[in-house]
Formats: structure tokens, sequence, C-alpha cells
């Protein structure tokens, strides 16, 4: 009896969201930003030995000679875990008012007043950015896999599907963050203030050895796992304590919103 | 009659600001009730308190008999809300502005489809194909009222409505209040008197946290029946003259006036001037209006 009518309210605000995405021109954006990085890995790494040989003349000048560089489809994956993070801060600043702009702007008041329940209002903005970062990160996952594959083969890179989960599900958590802060902040500069002190303390925190490995921070060191010198399993409470943490923000952010001023 | 908003010694403090001391109010059924008061004497305060958007520090809100929660929606089924400036989404039309607001009330799509041509007609917007970031102000507000009526709230609440618009727009937004009078209450709140003057039954003054005056508008005129007499002679020497045989007038700026004149008193007044030969440039019976009654109120 209570569920329904929230699922009804959940999906009308869905809708409305997936309106304001594509009118705004963020869906085609976002479209293209993440399509570019899938893209832009294997070609960097396509190019590089290109690059290499062009630049041998200044760098034997400088006493560095060039040898044969062979590449692999490993390039490509390094690629890729370095550019991805960007395309995460890229969807961080694009969702950083997703909440905060409707209440500086008082567009909520005439729906809310209407009957519209501000948690189904909160679950819609959260799930349409969990979508849209979910979507853009599989795309640039599948451009990149299918181009490493073609050129080279990924056979020869370990565990590049589930250091790719890791990635994603630390970009979940950041987008949890934003739902979380949005609930009592009044800007999207407070918002991604917020988000930049969470990301920079796990840092922190991740240089005290014992601690690190139980951070979700762990999950954006993919290095070892791609070699092979790290096993999956290893990963195993980062991954736990990520997924719980980020479920920990999302229900903690419904009784603020409730009683914020709107 | 059954009252459809009841408001009982509401307070509210900002800070150290108390910016409601004890509103008392009530709002028949189909009645235009106009919620008179300064900048910042709280009207806005009031109204989103009823819509439960502001906690109150005490009082007792009902809307159709069920009390007011703050952050909770529950009454707010019974209320249709226009913000003093309302903000909608402007990538949108119009009409898909209505639906969104149908479905968020909980309506059914055939009673959002009737419903939105019916109400954009009434607010004339029914030919309105580009979406709202181009509107004007006037269209602006009057899609927030059609957005408030959709789905037929017992009460209508509107904060300002017609505070920011050219002659023509307030007109057309009082015409719609005083239709939409007819099916439901209306609540609004305002500073221009003769709004209330034209389309309300009841009024309330508030003044300081309170409300200092209320009651129908009618009655409150028949209490106050101080009319009063104003002549502008051509010379200002004559004023002072008219003075010398009305004690109870006075003179200001040229001008005579006579309070609290009966219809005898003006006839005894013209005589006068007749006898005297007195050019007049202005002779003037005054009705009480609500503006010096609002005046008195405010102590100014």
């Amino acid at each position: 009896m209570i569920i329904l009518p929230f699922f009804k309210n959940y999906f009308t605000f869905m809708g409305k969201e997936l309106l304001e995405l594509r009118r705004s021109g963020r869906l085609l954006l976002l479209t293209v930003l993440f399509t570019a990085f899938g893209v832009m890995n294997p070609a960097m790494a396509k190019l590089t030995p290109w690059l290499l040989q062009t630049m041998s003349d200044s760098l034997e000048a400088s006493g560095i000679t060039v040898t044969e560089y062979t590449v692999t489809a490993m390039e490509s994956w390094v690629q890729f875990f370095k550019n991805m993070p960007m395309a995460m801060l890229v969807a961080l600043v694009m969702f950083g008012g997703i909440f905060t702009s409707e209440y500086s702007k008082g567009t909520l008041i005439p729906l809310l007043a209407k009957g519209l329940r501000r948690n189904a209002v909160s679950a819609a903005k959260t799930s349409i950015m969990l979508l849209v970062w979910s979507i853009g990160y599989f795309l640039s996952y599948g451009i990149t896999f299918v181009y490493s594959d073609y050129y080279w083969d990924n056979s020869a890179v370990k565990n590049y599907a589930f250091a790719a989960f890791g990635l994603w599900l630390f970009g979940v958590l950041l987008l949890c963050c934003v739902t979380f802060f949005s609930s009592f902040a009044n800007s999207a500069a407070q918002v991604l203030l917020g988000v930049g002190a969470v990301y920079i303390a796990l840092h922190l925190l991740g240089m005290v050895g014992t601690v690190s490995e139980y951070l979700p921070s762990y999950l954006t060191q993919s290095g070892e796992l791609l070699t092979g010198q790290a096993n999956p399993s290893d990963y195993t409470s980062a991954v736990c304590v990520t997924a719980v943490s980020s479920l920990v923000l999302l229900i903690a952010s419904v009784p603020i919103t409730s009683k914020r001023r709107v | 009659m059954a009252d459809v908003l009841e408001i009982n010694g509401l307070c509210k403090r900002f800070g150290s600001k108390q910016a409601l001391g004890g509103v008392t109010l009530s709002v028949p059924e189909r009645c235009v009730f106009g919620f008179v008061g300064r900048n910042g004497a709280g009207k806005t305060t009031t109204m989103k308190s009823i819509i439960g958007l502001l906690k109150p520090d005490g009082g007792e809100i009902t809307v159709c008999g069920e009390r007011v929660a703050y952050g909770g929606t529950k009454t707010n089924r019974f209320i249709g809300y226009l913000p003093d400036v309302p903000e909608f989404y402007g990538y949108m039309t119009a009409r898909e502005y209505m639906s969104l607001c149908g479905r968020a009330a909980g309506m059914k799509s055939s009673d959002i489809k009737a419903r939105t041509d019916e109400l954009l007609e009434l607010v004339g917007l029914s030919d309105e194909k580009h979406r709202i970031k181009g509107y004007s102000r006037g269209m602006k507000q009057r899609l927030g009222i059609a957005q408030a009526l959709i789905n037929r709230p017992k009460l209508l609440i509107c904060d300002e409505p017609t505070s920011a618009l050219d002659p023509v727009g307030r007109r057309e937004i009082l015409d719609i209040l005083k239709d939409a009078g007819k099916q439901t209450s209306v609540f609004f709140s305002t500073h221009i008197l003769t709004d209330v003057e034209r389309i309300c039954d009841r009024v309330a003054f508030l003044e300081g946290g309170k409300v200092a005056l209320s009651g129908d508008i009618d009655e409150i005129r028949k209490k106050r029946s101080d009319t009063a007499v104003e002549v502008l002679p051509e010379k200002p020497s004559d004023a002072a003259l008219l003075a010398e045989q009305f004690p109870s007038g006075e003179v200001r700026d040229g001008c005579f006036t006579l309070k609290n004149a009966s219809a005898q008193d003006a006839e005894d007044l013209m005589k006068c001037i007749l006898a005297k030969h007195i050019s007049v440039v202005r002779f003037e019976r005054r009705e009480p209006d609500l503006e010096n009654m609002f005046m008195e109120v405010i102590g100014e």
C-alpha cells in the first residue's frame, strides 16, 4: 500500500530527469565524452611507437636511444585506467548540482506541494546518476575491449574485467556521496567540496599500510591486477566496504532530506 | 459551512527575529480570502507553514480537518500552491509540465489530459507551443495557477500572485482567481489593496506577526463608515476661511479636509462655499477604503 505510490512517484520523476538529461544536451555531451574516452585508449597505444619514432632524433640528441618498441593490449588497458578517473570527474562535476540547483531555484516546491514524496525524488535522481555513470562506463569499456582485442590480444592482460568493475564501484561510491552531501548542502560547490574531501581523506588514510586494503580507494589501484601480481580475491574487503558504505550514505540521506528546508 | 483552513496561534521565529507571533484565522469554503500585510510581515512564512515546507515553533494548522505535519505531504492533496516567484522546468512545454504535475498528484492520465486542456484554456495558454523558458512573468504566473488547480484542490494558496505584473497581467490573474473562487477557496496574499477590494469576500490584515483585523469585507467597511470630504479651493487663503467655519476640519497643503463627515455636513459645506463665493478646483467625498483602514491598522 505504501510502496505503490512511492514507485509511481519514482517513475514520474525518472521521466522528468530523463527528459532533462536529453533537452539540456547533457546526454549528448556524456555520450560523446565516454565514446571519446573509449576510442582514445587503444588509439594512444597504437600511436605510441610512431610517436617515439618521430621524436627519436631529438631523444637521441639528449642521449636516449630508442630501440624497437612493441605495443600490447596492456598499453591500451593502462590508458583505460588512467583515463576513466577523468571521465568520473566530469560526471561528478556535471551531477554536482543535480539536487541543489532544484532547491535553490525552488522548482521542486510546486511538485512537493502536490504530494510528491521527497524520497522518491532522491531515489530517482540517484538512479539517474548511477545509470548514466554505468552506461557511459560500459560504453568506454566496450570500445576499449573491442579495439584492444582487434589490434592485439586481450589475453595478454590479466583481470581487466575485475579491475574495471573496481573502478566503476569506486565511482558509484562518489556518486552516492553526491546524494548524501546534497541532503544538507546548499550549492553544487559545497557538494563537490564534500566529495573532494572524502576522496582526499581516503587517499591519506591509504598511506597507512595496514588499513589501505580495506579502503574504497584500493579499488583504483589496478596495476598489480593487470599484470597478474594480485588476484581479485585480494580486493574482497575493499569491495565489501565500498558497497556497504555506498548503501549507508544513501540510507543516511533519507531522514536528512525529508527534514531539510526547501 | 465548514472551514477549509484553520490556523491557530501559529508562531515562527528565525534566529532572533519573531516572524509570526500567534497567527489565528480561518478560511471558509468557496471564498476568496485576501491576506494583506507589508513586505516581511510574515505572509510567505504563514503560507509555507500551511503546505508543510516550514516547521512552525508553535500553534496548529488544519486543512479540511486534518492536521498539517512538517515535511509531510499528506494534507497537500487538498491544496494547490502558487509560490511568490514560481520556477518551472524551462525545457518543458506547458502541457508537459501540467502532465508532470498531474502525475505527481497521483491523477489518472485521462483525467490529466482533460484537466490540462480545461485549465490551459482558462489561463489562456492553450495555444502556447513554446518551452517555458521563453515565457514572460505573467505567463509563468498564469501557468502557476493552472498547475496549482490541476488536482481540483479544496484550497488554492497564492503567494503575491499579482505583485510583479503589469496592470493588464494583474487584471487577468485577478479574473482567473475570481473564477477559481467559485469552485474552491482561494487564499491569496498581497500588498495591493485594490486587488483585495476587487475580488475578495474576506480579508485579514497581518501586522507584527499577528492578525490585526479580519472578517467579511462588507462588514468591515460598515463598521468604519468614516467618509471624509475634501475641498481644494483655487486660493489657498480660502481653505483657512473654510476652517474658520468648520472648526473640526483641518487644512493641509491648501486643501481643506472634513473628517467623519455626514451627508448633512457635506451639504452645509457646499452651501458655505456658495455663500462665500469660493472658487473650487475639487470637491470630493471620500469613501472609506481599505488603504486607510490598513494604514490605521499598522498605525501610520
